[in-house]
């Protein structure tokens, strides 16, 4: 049995891990300190989610992809030209704030009506992806409301597998508690996962695919919609960063017995 | 006045996990700290009676389930169909719940559903003057936020392990049980089965006191200018098991398998700790071989004591991120924590 | 693929050349001014392939007259772009030496103690000198301070969102394809390999991609202008034998810093007298400070970490960075070999630009605007071949694109600055009398020293301590280093006098730290390394070792067998290995041992 299948990734940007980030308080409520300034990248689960779907979309003829991100939409042309040549998809750019300070079920309202305005869109064919959580707000709800707002009845969060089984149902592996998976099918789409890693190493840059994917992503960035969030519902009274630093005891001339004994020491107490 | 609803499933063998009992902590000291407001339990699971009956005692003046086959498997569908029906029926306006899962997977949902918010994620919560702040981290637990909603129902999902646990005995509780009707739609998923790691490599034990993680250097060349990945997966898995530690790992490390390069044969993702893994909770965390870089020590956020094996005097360990860095080769110590841990402790 | 246009590297040239192209490909309603030949109906299809991970990640901070950027953008407003700001006020100082550790020769001893002899009639306070006057050559006066990172970001984002022009990150070029002394695109950079570049899971060799113009902007130690030189030669006389590495700190300063935005501070005395420093002021209490280390000073334990840091804690900048936080951190290579390294600047299907093609002004130190410019005359040239349906031949663009250089101001500042540094060959003071000869007389008079290539220039370390570290002493400490895996030139700096570093995990930090927390280096896996050791026999015979002390990320540090070992992980990519090695390779008097290829990964801080 042969589907093809209509896969929406959501996924924004987050700054590159590396970077130092601050809190500040602007008229709009927290923020990043220089968060224009900060380099970002494409939030690592949606990532995976990314690829994890240009995976299943290989392997099914005449699936397609698209990624909807809301973004600065100077910061997503950027993210763009490092993603772009990963694997194929059509974007779909909304001009608009990244910030882990927004509030999940907003985002996920104009994520959706996104996602509604796809031509063509058939909720039989349609798996829903993202991260299950972001990098940013961390929330773990975005994608829930989303699937909510499109009246998807069949979610998974945590999502490390899909399969395919033959009869074209979907065989999906969710972390839950303990290290576990809890397997579960759904007999078909629309479904909506939320991607922990997956099993798939990043995809390497295929210049055709970018020049390609380049084709709809620059006009889509190029008429990408500026879109408003009320932030009215949350209100932030503090945002802070936490003493992080210990005093670090630094044990250099100890024998490997002597420290082993402290450790195991310390183990037991 | 807010009716606080104390949101739980059970387990499969129909008690309450922990978690249920720490959300009962803290509905019951939010609840002694607001005017007026009350508690009601509500419980989904395929059997719900003795969940209740475990918590009786906590003040609760109502106590309501949805319960049945259909309610044991964790499903967003049924999930979701009881979870609504419990919060119209208690008409809550805050609904407290543990962090599971399966609760994570299904209450954000639920909250659109009702037209409510929610928050996830939350370490903290308190009262004053009438008004409730919740707290949650930000950007990979490297910033800590406190937050207030006006919105009712708010929905606030409690990480496990943040809050102290609910203590009181049992009794029969009077449990109202509301009647879902599951329609076919919500049965398009079947929950097949738990994949547990098999048993030697059960190497997550989120229970833990100690959670051991493993850098790359585990897998690099040694001072003779070989790797000895095999002795090093000996080590680690020793001393995993005469600890009883939870295993983490950095992310380079369980990168270096999607490179097909030598690795430990027991890692996988789940293991990653840090700013694209987990930040488990430990009393005590110790590093073997790891650098102690930022995006890796953000997943340590909530591992009390911290101390690190590493050869590099400077590495991040130093930078204020251990209690205590030993710098030495964690081949030899490891093997030496095994033997002693191996013998038993003096009386 | 085939394109129309491949660019290599996204620098100042590349972004001066896409801003002016990119202008004019479309008209008003959107439809092709210029029709593309491989894909006919559209624009030309413009490819730039740039190696960091992130636009503006492998420059640097700059101070610019703009002559150039302003001739772009005639409207430029700095508020417009992060921590731009207008040159407000310039100062040159004489740093005296406070420690006593500095090595200086005869005649600046002299000089030293002449000034504190008359310090009651000079203005010395806090160890320096601010003189009262310097030179006009010297002077950026309307120009702008600005961080290169966030210009690029800017430009960067405009040009790409005119959709004309495609800038892929984290894709390095390996090498241009070259047919029959043709260059006919560029070959990329091999995935899923080991360090030693053997395939292995996920395997993707290097795409090929043909294009029509290959325009090479990658820079001063870039890939593929070392491989067109070695392919075509170098003009005769032309040689790249000086170099300098710069190395800064972006900080936050103190909330009560004195220092207005725009102020621009160029040092030079101390911590060595070859050793030169720079100190802009950015908007919000930002400020980007650094050292340059040049390959004539010529010491074998040149590091720039460690002297940076000296140089910062000078009383007369410490008074301005106590109490500051790091923000930043990198280093790059400059080609201070200005006109006198200019390579052949087009050949049948390739044209150079930046300063990769020897743009650098090496007398006014200034690089930016120059390199931009040599962009816009390449563009203009395109777009007037392009429309002339003119194939882009050794000789059309020699006939647009040199001739448009050689009639610029760019070509007639190049000469007068092109021998100007020459009198540095023989010594600092000689160095500097021969700047201000050449700077006053236009060029017409300058102190001779032929430029050696770098290897010739380093002394063993015996010679180089002779007299105050014994040869028995300084290979105990090599021993000891070598066996801790860590470079020798802290021991010997310290032996020499000069203190600790007081570390206060704020600016005073250790150098991984740098790394870690200024510059966020990092590297994706799956790809070669890019630093290679030509003749290993060659690395086990030198006694310096060099390429480990002056290592800009501690990437380079002892190894088996008396080879070094290179760690992708740390690499900034600033190159200073490749001119920093005392063996000339055999059968190539102006090669040494160290390969710098194509890689990834680096810095990932766009305020550089």
């Amino acid at each position: 049995m042969n589907t093809a299948y209509q896969i929406v990734v959501c996924g924004s940007i987050v700054p590159d891990p590396l970077q130092t980030l601050e809190p500040v308080t602007g008229p709009a409520g927290p923020a990043l300190k220089n968060e224009m300034m900060l380099p970002a990248v494409l939030d690592p689960w949606a990532s995976h989610a990314l690829y994890e779907a240009a995976n299943f979309a290989k392997h099914s003829a005449g699936s397609k992809v698209w990624l909807v991100s809301l973004g600065p939409k100077a910061k997503l042309q950027q993210v763009m030209m490092t993603v772009a040549q990963k694997v194929p998809f059509e974007l779909i750019a909304l001009d608009g704030p990244a910030s882990g300070f927004t509030d999940a079920a907003e985002v996920a309202a104009l994520l959706t009506e996104a996602i509604q305005s796809i031509p063509g869109l058939d909720k039989a064919k349609l798996l829903v992806f993202g991260g299950w959580e972001s990098a940013s707000r961390g929330a773990g709800a975005t994608m829930q409301i989303v699937g909510e707002r499109l009246g998807i009845l069949d979610q998974f969060q945590g999502v490390d597998e899909l399969k395919l089984n033959p009869d074209g149902s979907l065989e999906i592996l969710e972390r839950i508690e303990g290290g576990k998976h809890q397997v579960s099918r759904c007999v078909s789409p629309p479904a909506l996962l939320g991607w922990a890693t997956g099993n798939l190493p990043e995809p390497k840059n295929n210049p055709q695919v970018g020049m390609v994917n380049m084709r709809t992503a620059m006009p889509a960035l190029q008429k990408a919609k500026p879109v408003k969030l009320a932030g009215e519902s949350l209100t932030f009274k503090s945002v802070s960063l936490p003493k992080q630093l210990r005093e670090t005891k630094i044990v250099k001339d100890k024998s490997a017995d002597d420290i082993a004994r402290e450790i195991v020491e310390w183990i037991r107490k | 006045m807010e009716t606080i609803l104390l949101l739980a499933h059970t387990e499969p063998d129909g008690t309450l996990a922990k978690s249920a009992f720490e959300i009962l902590g803290a509905a019951t000291s939010l609840n002694s700290s607001l005017a007026g407001s009350k508690i009601i339990a509500g419980l989904v699971g395929e059997t719900v009676q003795s969940a209740a009956d475990s918590i009786a005692k906590c003040g609760a003046v109502k106590f309501l389930g949805v319960a049945g086959a259909d309610f044991a498997p964790s499903r967003y569908a049924s999930d979701a169909a009881a979870a609504e029906a419990i919060c119209r029926a208690a008409n809550a306006s805050l609904i407290l719940a543990p962090a599971t899962a399966r609760w994570n997977r299904v209450l954000p949902a639920v909250a659109q559903r009702l037209g409510g918010h929610a928050d996830t994620h939350i370490t903290g919560i308190e009262a004053s003057n009438g008004s409730i702040s919740v707290n949650r981290w930000y950007y990979r637990q490297r910033m800590e936020a406190s937050l207030q909603r006006k919105g009712r129902p708010w929905f606030i999902l409690l990480e496990p392990g943040s809050q102290p646990a609910w203590g009181g005995e049992r009794a029969p509780a009077k449990m109202e049980t509301i009647n879902v009707n599951l329609p076919e739609t919500c049965k398009r998923t079947t929950v097949v089965g738990l994949r547990e790691p098999t048993a030697d490599a059960q190497t997550i034990r989120p229970d833990a006191d100690l959670l051991l993680v493993a850098g790359a250097g585990w897998t690099k060349k040694q001072a003779d200018g070989q790797p000895h990945v095999k002795e090093a997966e000996k080590l680690i898995l020793g001393c995993l098991k005469l600890a009883r530690a939870s295993l983490g790992s950095s992310k380079s490390l369980v990168d270096l398998s999607g490179e097909g390069q030598a690795t430990l044969s027991f890692l996988t993702h789940l293991n990653q700790i840090g700013q694209t893994g987990s930040t488990p909770r430990h009393a005590k965390g110790l590093a073997t071989c790891c650098h102690g870089e930022e995006p890796h020590t953000v997943g340590w956020r909530f591992v009390n004591e911290r101390r690190a094996i590493n050869l590099d005097p400077g590495c991040g360990w130093a930078r204020g991120k251990a209690d205590v860095l030993y710098v030495a080769d964690a081949f030899t110590v490891v093997a030496k924590v095994n033997e002693l841990l191996a013998e038993k402790p003096a009386a | 693929m085939d394109v129309d246009i491949v660019c290599v590297g996204f620098g100042p040239a590349t972004a001066g050349f896409l801003t002016t192209l990119s202008r004019q490909l479309l008209k008003a309603d959107g439809t092709p001014a210029i029709e593309s030949t491989v894909t006919p109906g559209m624009p030309p299809q413009i490819l730039c392939y740039e190696r960091a991970d992130d636009l503006g990640f492998g420059v640097s901070g700059v101070v610019t007259r703009a002559r150039g950027l302003r001739e772009t953008f005639p409207d430029l407003d700095p508020k417009q772009i992060p921590m731009a700001a207008l040159v407000a006020e310039e100062k040159v100082v004489y740093l005296l030496d406070p420690i006593g550790a500095s090595r200086r020769s005869w005649t600046v001893r002299a000089a030293d103690a002449c000034l504190r002899a008359f310090k009651g009639l000079l203005p010395l306070k806090n160890d320096a000198l601010e003189l009262p006057w310097s030179p006009a050559f010297l002077h950026k006066t309307g120009g702008l301070v600005l961080s290169m990172g966030q210009f690029m970001q800017w430009v960067g984002a405009q040009i790409q969102s005119t959709g004309t022009v495609q800038i892929w990150l984290g894709t390095p070029v390996s090498e241009a394809l070259i047919e029959d002394r043709n260059v006919v695109g560029v070959r990329l950079l091999d995935q899923g390999v080991d360090k030693q570049g053997k395939p292995g899971e996920g395997f993707m060799p290097g795409m090929d991609i043909h294009a029509a113009l290959t325009v090479l902007g990658d820079g001063p130690v870039g890939p593929v202008g070392q491989q067109i030189d070695a392919q075509f030669g170098t003009p005769e006389n032309h040689h790249s034998r000086d170099w300098a590495v710069g190395m800064k700190f972006v900080v936050d300063l103190p909330e009560n810093t004195p220092l207005k935005p725009g102020t621009v501070l160029h040092t030079f005395g101390f911590p060595e007298p070859e050793i030169f420093g720079f100190f802009y002021v950015q908007p919000d209490r930002i400020a980007s400070l650094g050292i340059f280390v040049p390959s004539w000073f010529d010491s074998p334990m040149r590091t720039s970490y460690r002297y940076l840091q000296h140089w910062m804690l000078h009383p007369y900048l410490w008074r301005y960075l106590e109490g500051s936080k790091l923000r930043s951190w990198g280093a790059k290579t400059l080609g201070e070999s200005g006109r006198r390294g200019e390579p052949h600047l087009a050949g049948n299907g390739y044209a150079r630009i930046g300063e990769g093609s020897g743009s650098t002004n090496v007398l006014t130190g200034s690089g930016i605007d120059e390199a931009w410019t040599t962009g816009t005359q390449l563009a203009e040239s395109v777009l007037e071949l392009l429309k002339a349906g003119k194939a882009f031949t050794k000789e059309n663009l020699e006939q647009s694109y040199v001739s448009r250089r050689r009639t610029s101001w760019l070509e007639s500042e190049a000469r007068v600055a092109e021998k100007s540094r020459d009198g540095f060959q023989k010594g600092f003071v000689r160095g500097m009398v021969g700047m201000a000869l050449a700077g006053l007389t236009n060029g017409r008079l300058a102190l001779n020293g032929e430029p050696v290539p770098p290897y010739q220039r380093i002394p063993t370390l015996e010679e180089y301590y002779r007299g105050r570290i014994s040869p028995e002493e300084i290979d105990q400490l090599g021993k000891e280093c070598r066996i801790k895996g860590v470079s020798l030139h802290s021991a010997l700096m310290q032996r020499c006098g000069w203190p600790a570093i007081p570390y206060d995990g704020k600016l005073l930090v250790s150098h991984q730290d740098a790394l870690l927390l200024g510059g966020k280096v990092q590297a994706p896996p799956g790809y070669a390394d890019h630093v290679v050791f030509l003749y290993p026999e060659l690395c086990q015979k030198c006694g310096t070792k060099i390429c480990i002390e002056l290592c800009s990320g501690q990437a380079i540090a002892p190894g088996q067998g008396g080879v070094p070992a290179f760690d992708r992980e740390k690499c900034v990519h600033c190159g200073a290995c490749y001119w920093n090695c005392s063996q000339s390779v055999p059968g190539n008097p102006e090669r040494m041992n160290i390969a710098f290829r194509a890689g990834t990964g680096g810095l990932h801080s766009a305020e550089n």
